[in-house]
């Protein structure tokens, strides 16, 4: 029954019908088929209300919206002129700065579609001025936009902690030195294109030193917000939902001060969250019903047994897990596939480490289930957000191929290709030394 | 991101009504920002953290969202895999996004349905907010203008999908 | 099986509430019944919504039964809630869950519309977990910011002095941990499934375990689901449901408890129970809640005096019985 489910689930999902609908439909239709119609009417009364009055889930809407706002305070540009300035005399130095200044926005918005389409209005001008190849100008940005999910805040990395009940704050201590690892890879990959091709990335000019002191004390806050939302997460001076307040609060009065927050401007950043945030709710919304459907057909036990009695090795089923949601990735958003995959992958794993009270000396991953989470939930991220590059289905490559209508999508696919092999490399890494993961976490004592 | 602007063509009216309303939807996000902001604050200086912020947050959260459904509708932010279709003829497209409207038109209607039903529900068996004692049912109200926008976005699309389909047949 | 019913609750399944006390009334129902009864457990909000919703879904029957919280769904039980007030709970579970079975038919009937209560409890109480304050008068409390379970819990904050907050259950190690508040209001019983004892140095409670207030909590069956079933079925409920088991489940949540502040004074913590003279001062501050309370319900047509005085009674003459 609950095979069925999924399979009817997939159809929907291949004849274009919305995500959120398509979960709607299987849930809503499935609990009807198993349980009856009454129940599933019933539930409907106050299920929706319920979903969007979580708690937990309120810190959603203010990234988006913080994200939204920063975007429109010239921030993501100052990011850039700042990095340009320190890096752009080097060869492919632009490509490398579009990356960094990716990374500080990341730092301050929740989502890479926004962290992409903001960075590829600012970045990919000067990258054409600059005569850098189409595809390494493409394929940085493209890549550079998930860095927008990788470095906390995270809007998917919140989800996946509800839906396994990880502290967010954690999973946001143990997301920055894998993000900041994938930096590092991501301005290595472009060293290593453009020695190998040097005329895809030609040395910009160097800055003078007044312009590199200007440039600078520019970005002082975006260093400040970043300071104040996460430091005050790490530091424990407030719980997320107020934390994104704050950081919702500081965007604004940065726009206000730099008189870029114009009315215009501040309500295409309500109506910018409004979908990105409606988006979202619907989905969830939409795993909401599916989620009943599944508990009522008995599924996840099912699953979960299944694999734990598959006689795979642990670590086998650990890599199968993450290619399959590459796979995935192919054909999905990352909130839709987190929010489908995770029920089921997160109880097998629980179950193949010995259970929730397994000591970490006697589980075949070495660690105690609490850190199995949290390690689990970095992977994922990474390779749910290489959905974002992958063909056929790539939403960060389509939005740059937007606003570079001059290249061809292929090349931009083509493009984001050796970042993509640069995130595999971390994904193995992270695989063999779980520590960095754990470091920043250990540290504040989460 | 994409131009947001959506007075153009026809439905205008119904369209700046559900533009606004997400509007506002938005302004009750931006007082979810506020009350934390303001129980924060004083937490610190008065050492008295505002007792009902979170089940305001959590009303407040809710509200917007369902304010932001219509919109999301209107302006086609609902994911969906492109993958499997994109060599389809635009015929097969048109079919499918007329199936897609179609869906969201019945979901709206469905949820309109239920969900005054729920309204009628939390008046009977009443069910407040932990601290301030707000009403639940409080919330329906909102929630149900935007399920009704929904509606009428759900079918705004419907009729344009059945729009494309006529021109697809009749090429 | 002739009857498969669904019991949806919002805890872990690991929670002693899961493991001890719902599944071990199941299978007596089960057996009680020769296995034409059959209860299937879905934890942890599996089957959908929010905790507050569960009378909702018994009552809708989306569910057949639930375990909820009385107080969660905020003004739909407020008869339930007299068992919460400052003075009605000794620290005797079992006196406070019989005197709840007692009071049912007279009392707190019109609280379960379209549903049927299985049994009635509370927890062991409302204690004070402070992360670094030594606390031994209502003055100790003065400008803390303390996690509030419940609505009279705040209003017993407010009037010890304290600044009341709230804070979600799986928050408060960390809210502890960095000081966003400097305590909490709940039993022992929470302890090892949040690591408490990590995050504070302090678990005070009054004399002979007197706690301020608890959390009343039911078992409900959709009431079409219950009269659909047989007399003798429904007789081998009542029975498993008994007086007896009332007691049962209050020494069940004591015996949590108890393990709770084990864990928390084997890891150094210290545990005070405050003197007879001391505890004085914080009947003496919150007495005037059950009052306020009390003007509530009288607006809501609520003879809550009667509640009052005859859940006191009742508790007393079974504290003095067992
Ligand atoms: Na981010
Ligand atoms: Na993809």
């Amino acid at each position: 029954m609950g095979l069925a489910g999924l399979g009817i689930l997939v159809l929907l999902i291949a004849i274009r019908m919305p995500i959120a609908y398509a979960m709607i439909i299987v849930g809503g239709v499935g609990t009807a088929v198993l349980n009856g119609w009454p129940i599933v009417l019933s539930q409907l009364k106050d299920l929706a209300y319920a979903q969007f009055s979580t708690y937990d889930l309120s810190v959603v809407p203010l990234f988006v919206l913080m994200g939204a706002i920063a975007a429109r305070t010239g921030l993501s540009a100052d990011l850039f002129r700042a990095a340009h300035a320190w890096l752009g005399w080097m060869r492919g130095g632009v490509a490398i700065a579009a990356i960094a200044a990716c990374a500080g926005f990341g730092s301050v918005c929740g989502s890479s579609l926004a962290t992409a389409s903001t960075m590829g209005r600012v970045a990919l001008p000067e990258l054409k001025r600059y005569r850098y190849s189409n595809k390494l100008a493409t394929g940085t940005i493209a890549a550079g936009g998930v860095l927008g999910i990788l470095i906390p805040p995270s809007v998917v990395l919140i989800i996946y902690a509800i839906i396994v009940e990880a502290n967010v704050v954690t999973m946001f201590m143990a997301a920055l030195l894998p993000g900041l690892i994938a930096v590092a890879f991501f301005i290595l990959t472009i060293l290593a294109f453009t020695t190998l091709a040097p005329g895809s990335g030609p040395a910009g000019q160097r800055a003078t030193r007044d312009e590199l002191l200007d440039a600078t004390l520019n970005i002082f806050p975006v260093l400040v917000v970043f300071v104040a939302v996460i430091g005050g997460l790490y530091f424990g001076l407030f719980n997320p939902t107020p934390a994104a307040a704050v950081g919702v609060l500081m965007v604004i009065l940065i726009g206000l001060v730099r008189r870029k927050l114009s009315l215009w401007e501040t309500r295409e950043a309500l109506l910018e969250t409004a979908r990105t945030t409606g988006m979202i709710f619907l989905i969830l919304l939409g795993a909401e019903l599916l989620k009943i459907f599944m508990a009522r057909g008995g599924v996840p036990q099912a699953t979960a047994e299944m694999m734990a009695n598959s006689g795979l090795a642990p670590m086998t089923t650990l890599i199968l897990l993450l290619v399959a949601l590459i796979l995935l990735g192919c054909l999905m958003d990352s909130l839709s596939m987190i929010l489908l995959a995770i029920p089921f992958f997160w109880p097998v794993l629980v179950e193949i480490n010995g259970g929730d009270f397994v000591a970490a000396a006697d589980s075949p991953f070495g660690m105690s289930t609490e850190d199995l989470k949290v390690w689990f939930g970095i992977l994922a991220l990474i390779v749910v957000e290489l959905g974002l590059i992958t063909p056929p289905v790539g939403m960060n490559v389509f939005i740059i191929s937007a606003q570079a209508p001059d290249v061809p999508m292929r090349d931009t696919f083509l493009g984001v290709m050796p970042f993509f092999l640069a995130e595999l490399l971390r994904v193995a890494l992270l695989v063999a030394v779980p520590g960095i993961v754990f470091a920043l976490p250990r540290l504040f004592g989460g | 991101m994409t131009e947001t602007t959506i007075g153009a063509g026809r439905y205008r009216p119904a369209r700046l009504l559900i533009e606004g309303w997400a509007l506002l939807g938005g302004v009750a996000l931006l007082g979810v920002v506020a009350i934390n902001a303001w129980s924060i604050l004083a937490g610190w200086i008065a050492n008295a953290p505002f007792p009902g912020d979170f089940e305001l947050t959590e009303m407040g959260t809710a509200i917007a969202v369902f304010a932001f459904l219509p919109y999301c509708q209107l302006t086609g932010a609902n994911v969906s895999a492109d993958i499997f279709t994109m060599r389809a003829s635009a015929l097969k497209v048109a079919a499918m996004s007329t199936l897609a409207a179609l869906t969201a038109t019945a979901f709206a209607g469905l949820l309109i349905w239920r969900m005054w039903l729920g309204l009628v529900d939390y008046r009977t068996y009443t069910e407040f907010t932990g601290i301030l004692q707000i009403p639940i049912w409080w919330a329906f109200v909102p929630a149900l203008i935007s399920l009704v926008l929904l509606l009428a976005a759900a079918l705004i699309t419907l009729a344009e999908a059945l729009a494309a389909l006529r021109t697809t047949r009749s090429t | 099986q002739e009857h498969t019913l669904k019991l949806h609750h919002f805890l872990s399944p690991k929670a002693p509430a899961h493991t001890q006390m719902l599944e071990p009334w199941a299978k007596r129902v089960e057996e009680a019944t020769d296995g034409r009864v059959k209860i299937e457990i879905f934890p942890a909000m599996t089957l959908g919504g929010k905790p507050p919703q569960l009378p909702r879904q018994a009552r809708d029957g989306v569910v057949d039964l639930v375990w909820i919280v009385n107080a969660y769904a905020a003004g739909a039980f407020p008869r339930t809630e007299v068992f919460e007030l400052p003075g009605v709970h000794q620290g005797d579970n079992a006196a406070v869950n019989k005197a709840m079975l007692a009071m049912y038919d007279e009392f707190l009937a019109e609280d379960f519309q379209g549903v049927v209560p299985m049994f009635q409890h509370v927890h062991q109480g409302q204690a004070m977990h402070m992360a670094a304050d030594e606390v031994r008068s209502p003055a100790d409390l003065e400008g803390k910011k303390i996690r509030i379970p419940s609505r009279t819990g705040a209003w017993v904050l407010e009037a010890l002095g304290a600044s009341p907050v709230q804070t979600a259950v799986g928050e408060i190690p960390v809210a502890l941990s960095k000081k966003v508040i400097d305590g909490a209001l709940i039993p022992w019983e929470i302890i090892p499934a949040l690591k408490i004892q990590e995050v504070t140095d302090y678990q005070i409670e009054g004399p002979g375990g007197k706690r301020l207030g608890t959390t009343s909590f039911s078992v409900l069956m959709n009431e079409d689901r219950w009269n659909s079933m047989p007399e003798d079925i429904q007789a081998a409920f009542r029975e498993v449901s008994d007086a007896d088991w009332h007691a049962e489940v209050g020494e069940i949540w004591k015996a949590a408890d108890d393990f709770g502040i084990k864990i928390a004074t084997d890891s150094g913590n210290t545990h005070i129970q405050l003197t007879d003279e001391e505890w004085a001062a914080f009947e003496e501050r919150t007495a005037p809640v059950v009052n306020r309370w009390i003007e509530e319900m009288d607006g809501q047509g609520i003879d809550g005096q009667a509640l009052y005085d005859r859940a006191v009674e009742l508790v007393g003459q079974n504290m003095a019985t067992n």
